[in-house]
């Protein structure tokens, strides 16, 4: 480059006007432009790396350390055999597994409500911003509210009198405390779930549509043949949110009904967590938590496949 | 897909009555805050008659609610301007630019957002206060950006991508720089982007309970709603006081819930649909 430019010493490089004081000082201005993706991301990765992965990594550490005296002591497992051997890490446990039988429910609720809005049934908008409007609730609000709703001598219970059925407390008895709580949560949500199908629906082919319609296939049909197929992004999607959403959102809700309660028997992981953190038992709550992690990360490896295809630019 | 439309008309009735089931807690909420506490203790079901409204007067004056408003108000406007700032110029670098390390940056965006506040709140509120920021505004703030941040980096990242390069290369042949592309160029077209998460995270920072319990721990500190929370213990025997109070809490969200209904659904659905 260089020998072929010193053989035509004669040719300017560039003509345009201020190309040459703009050369005097190319160094300091070059290199500002190059470091601009690095200044750009900076302050993400920075505040990711210290408050998201570092934590995380001091977390998986602090599990294998004591509590109390112990504090910072090597223990080894200990925290995990205390753990698998405690009641309310028992009925955690129990609990994940109710909770994931929810999840269809709330699937098949939200994806069938939104079919319907989707085929335009009278007043459907109408339908939707209503559905939705829980979401946008704090869990605390909605726990306030269906506190009194679902109180002994509260307008459920009105209900149950009024149609002949036992009154049941609904909050304050072990077999149905968290089957409640799972119902507030799924009332609250499923507007959430109903909108992500829209917006997949809103990219099914018109013309599969149509076509499926000219060679005379029924409702059925063409919602078994032609809609599930094109909308399995959206539903694994929804699977996925909702999950997590369930095992990870319904913490304010446990704090105003139930408290985890009665005994041990609405408790789910992340209050567990909690709890045992606030009992300054902070390196059991961190087994807890990787624990939990574990659990998520499969969920999440899901998740991550999902968003990926979403954003296939990067 | 058209259905006839008897069949439409026999689908909508339980719609309706799902409807009802979602506003009729609402509304027997408002009911009961509008009650006076004899008439509640006597008449808990019936439809108030005396529109007492001295509930909420007293919910906001002896609560503290005000404070709590100004609190929660003032938290969330820093963070969700601060998740907005470095989300934009996240999503722009891994979008438009290209530079070493840009696909490491973006699996740690994915993989922090895959990680639940629960999973490392222990350790996280020790990060915390070995800064010496628990108890303090800049450590909830931090707490909700480094929470919120990650998933509006994802949606920044892929709003930005479906801008052509050429526009930004066009702007960059015109004489800006990378900073002056993002400040001219992407910053405004994001808008739409930049509204919908703008919304969403303020709803995420407004609704949280527990990030703000374990950082905020002084009562004058707290935010509204673990001072919502907090009411019940202070009306034990006052349901229409503590009703009044929850109301009070709600009408900002129901407010803003219908002027942007539209730019919340979008921030919701992001990632549900083939790119």
């Amino acid at each position: 480059m260089t020998a072929l430019l010193g053989s035509r010493p004669d040719v300017p490089t560039d003509v345009r006007p201020g190309a040459a004081s703009a050369k005097r000082r190319p160094r300091r201005r070059f290199t500002l432009e190059r470091a601009a993706p690095l200044v750009l991301v900076f302050p993400a990765i920075a505040i990711l790396l210290v408050f998201r992965v570092y934590p995380l990594a001091l977390g998986v550490n602090f599990s294998f350390t004591g509590d109390q005296e112990l504090n910072g002591v090597f223990i080894g497992l200990d925290n995990y055999v205390t753990l698998f051997t405690d009641v309310r890490f028992h009925a955690a446990a129990r609990n994940v597994i109710v909770v994931l039988l929810f999840v269809p429910l709330e699937v098949l609720v939200a994806g069938i409500l939104a079919t319907f809005i989707f085929l335009k049934v009278p007043g459907h908008r109408f339908y939707r911003s209503v559905y939705f409007l829980p979401v946008v609730l704090s869990p605390i609000i909605i726990g306030a509210i269906f506190n009194i709703v679902l109180a002994a001598n509260g307008p459920l219970n009105d209900v149950n009198k009024a149609l002949g059925l036992p009154v049941i407390d609904w909050l304050g008895q072990s077999n149905s405390a968290l089957p409640s709580v799972l119902g507030v949560h799924i009332w609250a949500t499923f507007g959430m779930a109903l909108v992500i199908f829209l917006a997949g629906f809103s990219t099914v082919d018109q013309e599969l549509l149509d076509a499926a319609r000219i060679d005379g296939a029924s409702l059925g049909q063409t919602i078994w043949y032609v809609v599930i197929p094109e909308l399995s992004q959206t539903i694994q999607f929804v699977f996925v949110t909702t999950t997590i959403g369930m095992l990870t959102g319904i913490f304010g809700l446990l704090y105003t009904m139930t408290a985890g309660g009665p005994g041990a028997a609405s408790y789910l992981p992340e209050f567990l967590i909690w709890k045992l953190n606030g009992e300054a038992k902070p390196a059991l709550a961190s087994a807890a938590s990787v624990v939990l992690l574990l659990l998520i990360l499969v969920i999440g490896l899901l998740q991550i496949r999902v968003l990926r295809r979403a954003t296939k630019e990067v | 897909m058209r259905s006839t439309g008897a069949a439409r008309w026999i689908i909508a009735a339980p719609m309706a009555l799902l409807a009802i089931a979602t506003i009729y807690p609402m509304l027997y909420t408002l009911n009961i805050a509008l009650k006076s506490r004899v008439d509640y203790v006597l008449d808990r079901g019936g439809l108030t008659t005396d529109f007492n409204f001295q509930n909420f007067v007293d919910a906001w004056t002896q609560a503290n609610m005000g404070r709590y408003y100004l609190n929660s108000i003032f938290v969330t406007v820093v963070s969700v301007a601060l998740i907005l700032l470095i989300s934009s110029m996240a999503g722009f670098a891994l979008s438009h630019l290209t530079f070493r390390g840009s696909r490491a940056t973006f699996l740690l965006i994915l993989a922090a957002m895959m990680i639940p506040f629960q999973v490392i709140m222990v350790p996280f509120i020790k990060t915390l206060s070995d800064f010496s920021m628990i108890n303090t505004y800049p450590g909830l703030i931090v707490a909700y950006v480094s929470q919120f941040l990650p998933f509006t980096i994802y949606f920044m990242t892929a709003y930005f991508a479906r801008i052509p390069k050429e526009i930004t290369e066009a702007a960059r042949v015109d004489g800006n720089t990378i900073y002056g592309v993002f400040g001219r160029i992407m910053l405004p077209l994001g808008r739409p982007a930049l509204l919908s998460m703008g919304i969403l995270n303020a709803l995420f920072c407004w609704n949280d309970i527990l990030i703000s319990l374990l950082v905020m721990q002084s009562p004058s500190q707290r935010t509204l709603m673990v001072g919502v929370s907090a009411l019940r213990g202070q009306y034990p025997d006052n349901v229409p006081t503590y009703l009044a109070g929850v109301l009070l809490v709600v009408l900002p969200l129901i407010v803003v819930y219908l002027i942007f209904q539209r730019q919340i659904t979008t921030g919701v659905t992001a990632g549900a649909t083939k790119g």
